[in-house]
């Protein structure tokens, strides 16, 4: 086979590559549906952590805030907090929410897991 | 065949085709989209209910009506007091604590209602040790080390964040910030809650008010049905009833089931067994069992009862 025949045969062959990449990542990517809470957008994080925060305000409960900070993965809940808080503060949360978030912090600076409790 | 594998166009074809191939295996299997930046309405199941669950907890809280029901609408739930009170009643098949369901039973019943049972709380003062106003990026009246006491500030304070072990920090932000425009509000005088209260159904206890058969062909066979009312014979979610008998006791909700009554809730009643009820703050009525009724052909079968409970 001629040289050139191999060349148009290869640069076909990157136009199709181009092209299925195109479409696997651009016009019909892979859809996930089952994803796990570290992979929210950062908004929907700091939210999720002001709505513990909110609840553990009434209760208390510091176990209780733990456990569901703990969906994010391994970072310490203190440190989800303290991340949350940052992220509050340069998006203009307001002033109740940030206290709302510091007595979170507080608690989860202070707490100590009494062991594996469900769920 | 040689001679059409030849042709230069079918050569060129069959290339594009080995390159899409490529490309797709690759986008797909090898190196798929990754989110990064996700959106609740994608997440599994499980993380779902405890998404609910917090919204719930938050808004028990708040009773900011508005807020949750936005916050569930990022879930992408089509009928979202459908999914709380389906997802309640897996909570109490799965046995998890009441008053991990009892929010959502209520968030589920004033979204029913369209009105928050309570209104919006705001954040007591007595809660706050100071307020440093305005806040920027470095002058976080937080520290990122590990503390157990919450300094107390003379307003215009100048602070350094240091260790316990009077070393300063090895983490970043800044380790040292002003803070100006220091607003003491009360010092210290936070008073924590140790567990979660229930939620008291406000007025005076409920009494028995009524105490009906139910003999319906077709119905559930001894279905004990609850309804149950203020003063005003307004319907009340989230009272807890107790059911005790021989085998054990069981506890059931008003406002599970929006769609028959804020107020309602029922069990199903064993035959030739009898049971004492006690509603949450109030009535205690004793021997209970399901009545035998009859049908149009003189048989018996096993009927229901509704009692309805009234606030005085």
């Amino acid at each position: 086979m001629a040289q050139s025949n191999w060349i148009k045969i290869v640069i076909a062959a990157s136009l199709g590559i181009a092209l299925g990449l195109i479409y696997g990542w651009v016009i019909d990517p892979i859809q996930y549906t089952d994803i796990t809470p570290e992979l929210l957008r950062q908004d929907y994080r700091a939210d999720y952590v002001l709505m513990v925060a909110e609840a553990h305000q009434t209760s208390q409960d510091a176990e209780t805030a733990a456990r569901r900070l703990a969906i994010f993965g391994s970072d310490s809940p203190a440190q989800i907090v303290a991340s949350t808080l940052v992220y509050a503060d340069e998006n203009h949360f307001t002033e109740n929410e940030i206290i709302i978030l510091q007595g979170l912090l507080t608690a989860m600076q202070t707490y100590q897991p009494q062991g594996i409790n469900a769920p | 065949m040689r001679q059409f594998l030849r042709n230069q166009i079918v050569q060129l074809l069959l290339a594009l085709l080995l390159g899409l191939g490529l490309g797709l295996a690759y986008s797909w299997r090898v190196s798929p989209v990754t989110y990064v930046d996700a959106v609740p309405a994608i997440l599994r199941a499980d993380f779902k209910d405890q998404y609910r669950v917090v919204i719930a907890a938050s808004y028990a809280s708040t009773h900011n009506l508005e807020r949750a029901r936005a916050r569930l609408q990022l879930l992408g739930d089509t009928d979202m007091v459908s999914e709380l009170s389906a997802q309640a009643q897996r909570m109490v098949a799965q046995g998890e604590l009441l008053e991990h369901i009892k929010p959502i039973a209520l968030l589920a019943t004033d979204l029913q209602n369209g009105a928050a049972s309570l209104p919006p709380t705001q954040i007591p003062s007595t809660i706050v040790s100071y307020v440093s106003t305005p806040f920027t990026n470095n002058n976080l009246p937080f520290t990122l080390t590990p503390v157990t006491e919450i300094p107390t500030e003379e307003p215009s304070a100048t602070e350094t964040q240091t260790t316990p072990g009077g070393k300063p920090p090895k983490s970043t932000p800044t380790t040292t910030f002003k803070q100006t425009a220091l607003v003491p509000v009360t010092a210290s005088t936070f008073v924590p809650r140790p567990t979660f209260t229930p939620i008291p159904p406000p007025g005076a206890p409920f009494i028995l008010v009524g105490q009906d058969q139910v003999c319906k062909t077709g119905a559930q066979p001894g279905l004990l049905q609850f309804i149950l009312t203020d003063r005003y014979h307004k319907q009340i979610a989230g009272i807890e009833i107790i059911i005790t008998s021989l085998q054990g006791e069981d506890h059931s909700f008003t406002g599970f089931k929006p769609e028959l009554g804020n107020g309602y809730a029922d069990f199903v009643m064993q035959s030739d067994t009898v049971y004492s009820i006690r509603v949450a703050g109030g009535a205690f009525v004793p021997d209970i069992s399901a009545p035998a009724c009859k049908d149009s052909n003189g048989i018996s079968y096993l009927g229901g009862l509704l009692l309805t409970f009234q606030q005085p």
